[in-house]
């Protein structure tokens, strides 16, 4: 990890002014959300489009520009895009495969104190439930600008998270290239094996540590396509473990604890998991500190939930 | 442009035609949403036969004009229309709600050739044809956009989003076709939630509007004629219809929204109607 600190709609925003200067055809459409493209909307005003605070509208007129050979992409607060416009995702894009990228932001907890109606913890699951879009939740400033330039390379629906404006340390500030459907293992254990994506990966690093200094050594691996999953490195990585634990900002129901537990019991049904997250409940008011506290998603809470884990496991 | 006998027999027999069809699949397939079928035929006819420039011969043809069905349970007339321009055979039409993953399902698909998007989930379409015309403005190219919706479709609130960002941006090269029956599932539109002043509300969205009688042809072509009505501004025709029109048992009843004729009542009309054998050899 670096000094440095940077938000992914920062890095979202200059990524998506590059990919406009490449290429023609990248519009955007903002629901009074425009200020998410950054220098886009000055540079390139013929190319960029608000519908006024009307997610449905915003989606369904990017759908018909991607009819006619645009590369539409679209941002709203997570939760007003994924819920909001759920139908017209399902009908208008992801039924016609159209090349439209959704880009939801203030994701988690980093909405803070804005409450139960922006915490987006629910918004993956709803995507989730619709097929053929592509699901990303990049674990940095770093990644988020690499993963926004490769979503543009790939053609079809995307939805990717982003969180909100606050700076975040950067983890993967090396980082050049981003490959859809990998994980990459982060750091390695043989005590256990967590898989995080989107801000847990941060937390979880840092329970990694706090476990390392308890002699536990673990095995992280950041994962930040969610769908498709990273199949084969979690074949290969569950070959010689019976736990694996999952991470993320986001409800244990339809994110990435879901989509690895409905992996594994196919293929390694054998394999004890524990999905860390947040468990049947909304997000409430608090800071991003309180409410990673609040839900046990600290560093913290995550390693004395491994630990647990792991004893119990011996039993 | 000057209107002909010819244009307007020639457009007569093709809405004639579309509304057997219309008749023959849905009896073959015993489903279908024939009353909201029946009411359209004038008006995709006359689209098709004098207003659009499409090409069937190469249905993805990029200056093409766009036609959106946004009430998309309205695709037994599209279906015939489209296969009497030739986007495809016209046996195709037996394969209505008839086969497994069929191309003409009961609500419209983007992989049957001619059809611009997937709709059935009302409150679509305005919306797809804002993106559609501003696509248009950015390439510069002349095509332009016509969108028909339902007149119930219109108690959908995403219909306004579009229709305020379609004003907003000036799009006069998008055109939508309410069609005007009077009629929803369950009840009279004025019965359910009233949509009149229907012409008042379009004008304050600043859309230019013109209220036609939606099976005059002529009528119909003057009003194509004339777009846009306001320079500057999307336009939009009423076209007062009647839902159910040339079927008499069906026509202006609540309960044709979704039925169909039984084999016997088709067999009774046949002569009378100069309907298609069912099942032909």
């Amino acid at each position: 990890m670096s000094e440095l600190k940077k938000s992914t709609r920062t890095s979202f925003a200059e990524a998506i002014v590059e990919l406009g200067e490449k290429n023609p055809d990248v519009v955007t459409v903002a629901a009074d959300s425009a200020s998410r493209y950054g220098d886009f909307i000055k540079k390139f005003p013929e190319r960029s489009f608000n519908v006024g605070i009307a997610e449905q509208t915003m989606v369904s007129v990017a759908a018909g520009m991607a009819l006619c050979g645009k590369i539409p992409v679209v941002t709203s607060y997570a939760n007003f895009l994924a819920f909001r416009a759920a139908e017209q995702i399902r009908v208008d894009v992801a039924g016609s495969k159209l090349n439209v990228k959704l880009i939801g932001t203030d994701t988690g907890f980093s909405s803070a104190w804005l409450g139960f109606t922006h915490l987006a913890l629910e918004d993956m699951g709803v995507i989730r439930a619709i097929p053929g879009i592509v699901i990303i939740d990049p674990a940095d400033a770093a990644e988020a600008y690499v993963a926004t330039k490769a979503i543009f390379e790939y053609n079809g629906p995307v939805y990717m998270r982003l969180r909100g404006r606050k700076e975040e340390p950067v983890i993967f500030y090396k980082k050049k290239d981003f490959k859809i459907g990998k994980g990459e293992i982060i750091k390695e254990g043989k005590d256990a094996l967590i898989i995080a994506c989107g801000g847990a990966v941060y937390d979880s690093l840092k329970a990694s540590e706090i476990l390392q200094s308890r002699g536990i050594k673990v095995t992280l691996v950041n994962m930040p396509t969610v769908r498709p999953l990273d199949e084969d490195l979690l074949l290969e990585l569950t070959s010689s473990v019976d736990n694996i634990i999952t991470v993320e900002h986001h409800n244990t129901t339809g994110g990435l604890g879901s989509a690895v537990a409905e992996f594994l019991t196919e293929k390694r049904p054998q394999i004890r998991q524990l999905r860390l997250g947040v468990k049947n409940r909304f997000g409430t008011a608090g800071s991003e500190d309180m409410l990673k506290k609040g839900f046990g998603l600290d560093g913290e809470t995550i390693a004395i939930s491994i630990e647990n884990f792991l004893k119990n496991r011996t039993k | 442009m000057s209107i002909t006998f010819e244009e307007i027999d020639l457009i007569k027999q093709t809405a004639d035609l579309i509304r057997k069809d219309c008749i023959w699949m849905s009896t073959r397939a015993g489903t279908g949403h024939l009353g909201p079928a029946l009411s359209l035929a004038e008006i995709l006819a006359t689209l098709y036969k004098s207003v659009l420039k499409v090409d069937p011969q190469n249905p993805k043809w990029p200056d093409r004009d766009r036609l959106i069905l946004s009430k998309g349970h309205g695709c037994l007339a599209l279906y015939s229309i489209l296969s009497q321009m030739g986007f495809f055979e016209r046996k195709l039409l037996g394969d209505f709600c008839t086969k497994y993953d069929t191309m003409l399902p009961g609500h419209p698909e983007i992989k049957l050739p001619g059809v611009e998007a997937n709709t059935g989930s009302l409150g679509h379409g305005i919306a797809l044809g804002v993106g559609m015309a501003l696509a248009a403005r950015m390439d510069k190219k002349e095509y332009r956009v016509f969108v028909i919706t339902g007149d119930g479709e219109l108690q959908e609130g995403s219909n306004w989003e579009a229709a305020m960002t379609a004003a907003y941006y000036g799009l006069d090269n998008l055109i939508v076709i309410v069609d005007r029956n009077m009629l929803q599932l369950g009840d009279f539109t004025e019965n359910i939630t009233r949509l009149e002043p229907l012409a008042e509300k379009w004008k304050s969205f600043g859309w230019g509007v013109e209220i036609i009688d939606g099976h005059d042809i002529e009528k119909l072509l003057t009003a194509f004629n004339k777009i846009p009505f306001v320079k500057g501004q999307p336009s939009v025709i009423i076209a007062n219809t009647v839902k159910g029109k040339g079927l008499k048992i069906a026509e202006n009843k609540v309960d044709w929204h979704y039925k169909v004729l039984s084999y016997e009542q088709y067999e009774e009309l046949k002569n009378e109607m100069s309907l298609e054998e069912l099942y032909h050899e």
